[in-house]
């Protein structure tokens, strides 16, 4: 699996000092940054990318690497109204989108990602939840994704490794999950192929926007000053903090995830199994590995230490992990760790270019492991085809107020 | 989950510097809770026989088995709560969460926390270092002790420092077939043994144990070699050959000098690392020191670290043995009680002076030690390409050197390879994989950062962890 990814980057160069002008500077090297510059360098565009750490070591190599197509449960709430109802299935539109992409990555980069469509479980252990599930099943059918409810006897038999006492379950088979650890490298290895410098341990300190010269913008980093036509922030958590210094606000928040992994067992579990009243996500990884999580917190810390472990996250994730998967009991917990997870405060991806401050774009996205390949692939078109004949959704405007 | 409360003083590991640190400070009227994960006290060295052996004659068992005894009987006071079988998992919010079989989980909280967590045999990966019949020297040394079992009819020793020289010599006298002993260090030089010579003041027993295991080996004609170093061990599906090698001042085997001799043990002794993942949790300060095993923990004469109410002591800040061990638990037991005012600090001074003078006396020796067994680099060229680094996860070093031609980051490395993702978590391939690092990139080894401390610092199953009482509504983010 690794073969492909070594010398995926030169060490050495990524060391260099970065160029002194550029046309587009990426800030930021998740997945976000670099499969923007995969895509960008595939249209010939002449890109650097600076990223701070390592490529890949924030949230997009912290992630869980689940597929999110289902809706997310926190968007969920008993008796939705229609137009709520018709929100969640445009964004299950894009969701089916963003599989489609990832039906063919491998083969676009040429690589094993670690991509499998082992379809996704979401159960319910209450009467209320189930009617919930009843609305998701009913909204995603609609947006084209398929589902399928099962209960009692028939879900037994389906899943025998759940707790037979729950109330029922919804299966969709199309959700997966690829490794989180390889796609970002890969991305980067690609653009890279394609022309693409990188730079690491890079920081972009402050940014200027000029007047009157050749350049836009003025970008100071650690290792000296850049001058681009074009900038796109891509710093993940960090994307609020980098646009306010030029007045920007973001719709955007923060938070600490906390993730478990255990020893392996003999494989058994297929599909990623989700709770839909409760934080959980749990897969069997094909290392034999359980990864389970789903949204419990960790501690922020000042930046550059790693937010720390909360130990009743672990306690309290891993008794839903039991609760609806008993046979785990025995199973060792061998770590924890946790990733800066950034949202948006209406859910919807922050993509595009700036009103206020033309030539600066942003890239973020809340479930940015599922989508953001897609939302880079859309935002390249945006920037590479003539100015004003690609047009980006209107709701993800940087600069929109949202209350 | 339980609590345990009211604590002066929380003690991690029972070893010698774990109890000696409980018995001052509970001698000085310290609420103490003592924790060890191991079924009974006494850490490494007193290391107690196994529950259904017959303890007749405690002699039999050597003056270290009666010194711990010793130790273990000063902390049988009602202010002192032990708790074995009982494993420290994380320690957080000034809480230090442990694990037991039929306890379950439990949270102690503390004024005063030390942390004596001891050391673990420093791993050395060459050709054939997993086969069956390869060992540590520390579970050589746990086999014979307690278990009364021999690994091997013909055992080949290879390591360096004086616990190799101890080690074997007690391997021979519990009756182990040893059949060479190999030195990695050169034989000391002039400069080196007038060095410890000056030091001898205070190490005297020091000096008589070395002269008595040299004189067993010499006694027992096992020949005994400086300047050798283990090179490969080969077998079809366990050990049968070793091959060993001149080794140059860095510990590079000089090739041409190979000796390839039958064997079915071989015990391997290169020194210790210390155990610093709680050190580490709780983000105390570190140094670097190859000679005590790398990076390790940074505190005072007392054995204050850098985070406040937390000490550290014995084997885990650096391995300088049993005596030193308990005078560091003493000095911060005194310490403690003095910050707690149980005693005033005259009175910490003077009853403080005889193991502080025994610790300089310790730890001057032991750095003139530490200059004649210095670690050389050569140790982690060992391995080629098809050599395993990462045991757990079976990573070779093939699959971990084009990595490190990309990155200079452990946690890169580990995340590409899964090296270092397994049971062990990194204790046995991370330093390894620091130390190619810094080669290939022509850098200090002590540049080389470890991956992020997490919890557990052991592997705990999910059953006795899981808590339904904690409710996530409480956390909800969105
Ligand atoms: C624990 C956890 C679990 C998750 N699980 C899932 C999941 O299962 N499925 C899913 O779809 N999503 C999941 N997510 C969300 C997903 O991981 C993120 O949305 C996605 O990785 C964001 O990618 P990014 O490139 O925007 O951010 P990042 O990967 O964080 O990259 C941003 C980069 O910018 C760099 N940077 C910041 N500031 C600067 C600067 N000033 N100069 C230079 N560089 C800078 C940072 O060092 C960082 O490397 C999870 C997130 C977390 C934390
Ligand atoms: C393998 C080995 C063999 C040795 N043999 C000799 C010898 O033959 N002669 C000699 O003079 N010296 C020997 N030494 C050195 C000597 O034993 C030490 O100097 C001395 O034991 C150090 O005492 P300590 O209290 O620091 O650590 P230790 O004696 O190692 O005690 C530490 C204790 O902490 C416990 N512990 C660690 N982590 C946790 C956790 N997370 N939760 C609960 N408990 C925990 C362990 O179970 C252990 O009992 C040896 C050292 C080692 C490592």
């Amino acid at each position: 699996m690794s073969e492909f990814l070594v010398g995926y980057l030169s060490n050495q160069s990524n060391h260099e000092d970065p160029p002194r002008e550029c046309d587009v500077l990426i800030i930021g090297g998740g997945l976000l940054g670099t499969s923007l510059a995969y895509y960008l360098a595939k249209e010939g565009t002449d890109v650097t990318l600076i990223e701070r750490e390592e490529i890949n070591r924030e949230a997009s190599g912290t992630n869980a690497g689940s597929f999110h197509f289902q809706i997310a449960l926190h968007q969920l709430t008993p008796n939705m109204t229609n137009s709520e109802k018709e929100r969640l299935a445009s964004e299950v539109r894009l969701q089916v989108d963003a599989a489609k992409l990832w039906d063919n990555l491998e083969q676009e980069l040429d690589a094993d990602l670690g991509v499998h469509f082992d379809g996704g479980i979401m159960v319910a252990e209450t009467e209320e939840e189930m009617g919930v599930l009843r609305d998701k099943d009913e909204i995603e059918k609609s947006a084209g994704l398929e589902s399928h409810i099962l209960t009692g006897d028939e879900m037994r038999a389906f899943a025998p490794y759940l707790a037979p006492d729950l109330a029922g379950i919804s299966f969709c088979p199309r959700e997966g999950h690829a490794n989180p650890l390889l796609v970002g490298p890969t991305y980067a290895y690609r653009a890279a192929e394609r022309g693409v410098r990188f730079r690491t341990d890079c920081g972009a300190e402050s940014i200027e926007v000029l007047t009157g010269e050749k350049h836009r913008f003025k970008v100071t980093t650690n290792k000296g000053v850049i001058k681009a036509n074009r900038v796109v922030n891509a710093a993940g958590a960090w994307t609020g903090e980098l646009a306010a210094q030029l007045g920007l606000k973001l719709p955007m928040g923060l938070s600490g995830l906390h993730v478990n992994v255990t020893e392996p067992r003999e494989y058994f579990l297929k599909s990623m199994v989700q709770h839909i009243g409760r934080r959980l996500t749990l897969k069997q990884t094909h290392n034999n590995t359980f990864i389970i999580g789903g949204g419990w917190p960790s501690r922020p810390e000042p930046y550059p230490k790693r937010y720390s472990n909360i130990w009743n996250s672990t306690s309290g994730n891993l008794a839903v992990a039991l609760r609806v998967l008993p046979m785990l009991k025995d199973v060792k917990l061998i770590r924890t760790w946790s990733g800066v997870w950034a949202y948006t405060l209406d859910f919807k991806p922050i993509l595009g270019e700036s009103e206020r401050i033309p030539g600066y774009h942003v890239a973020m996205v809340p479930t940015g492991f599922t989508l953001g390949p897609m939302v880079a692939q859309m935002l390249s078109e945006y920037m590479t085809a003539p100015k004003g004949s690609v047009k980006l959704p209107e709701e993800f405007r940087v600069d929109r107020e949202v209350a | 989950m339980k609590s345990v409360t009211g604590n002066d003083l929380v003690v991690i590991g029972g070893g010698p510097a774990g109890i000696a640190a409980a018995a001052t400070a509970s001698s000085l009227g310290l609420r103490v809770a003592l924790i060890d994960e191991r079924v009974t006290l006494g850490g490494q060295i007193f290391k107690r026989v196994g529950p259904g052996f017959d303890l007749r004659e405690r002699k039999s068992l050597g003056k270290d088995y009666a010194r711990g005894s010793d130790l273990i009987d000063e902390i049988d006071r009602p202010n002192v709560t032990v708790l074995t079988s009982t494993t420290v998992l994380t320690i957080e919010d000034g809480k230090v969460i442990t694990s037991h079989a039929e306890e379950g989980i439990r949270a102690l909280d503390y004024r005063f926390l030390i942390i004596a967590p001891g050391a673990y045999d420093r791993p050395v990966a060459f050709p054939g270092w997993t086969l069956p019949g390869v060992m540590t020297a520390g579970a050589v040394q746990t086999m014979v002790k307690t278990q009364r079992i021999s690994p091997g009819k013909k055992i080949f020793f290879a390591g360096s420092g004086p616990l190799a020289l101890a080690f074997s010599a007690q391997l021979i006298g519990l009756g182990a077939p040893v059949f060479r002993v190999i030195e990695s260090a050169p034989f000391p030089s002039p400069v080196n043994a007038l060095r410890l010579l000056s030091r001898i003041g205070g190490n005297l027993d020091l000096i008589r144990d070395a002269a008595k295991y040299r004189s067993v080996l010499l006694k027992a004609r096992v020949p005994f070699k400086y300047g050798r170093i283990i090179v490969k061990a080969e077998g079809e599906g366990r050990l049968e050959y070793v091959t060993h090698a001149k080794a140059d001042r860095e510990w590079n085997p000089i090739p041409g000098t190979e000796v390839r001799e039958a064997c079915d043990a071989l015990c391997v002794g290169y020194g210790f690392f210390p155990s610093h993942e709680l050190f580490r949790l709780v983000d105390c300060a570190f140094e670097y020191d190859e000679n005590r095993g790398g990076f390790s923990v940074i505190k005072d004469e007392w054995g204050a670290t850098s985070v406040d109410s937390v000490f550290a002591v014995g084997d885990g800040t650096g391995v300088t043995g049993s005596y030193s061990a308990v005078a560091q638990g003493r000095l911060a037991g005194l310490q403690i009680a003095s910050r707690l005012k149980k005693i005033t600090e005259e009175e910490r001074d003077s009853t403080a002076k005889p193991y502080a003078r025994e610790l300089r006396a310790r730890n001057r020796f032991q750095s003139a030690l530490n200059k004649m067994f210095d670690v050389g680099a050569g140790i982690y060229r060992l391995a080629d390409s098809k050599t395993v680094i990462c045991r757990c996860e079976s990573v070779t070093r093939g699959a971990i050197d084009p990595i490190i031609d990309s990155t200079d980051d452990v946690s890169v490395v580990k995340g590409i390879s899964r090296a270092g993702m397994g049971l062990c978590q990194g204790r046995n391939c991370q330093r390894h994989i620091a130390a190619m690092i810094a080669d290939r990139h022509q850098k200090p080894i002590s540049s080389v950062s470890f991956q992020t401390p997490r919890f557990p610092v052991k592997p705990v199953e999910i059953g006795a962890i899981a808590d339904d009482s904690v409710r996530e509504e409480k956390y909800f983010i969105t």
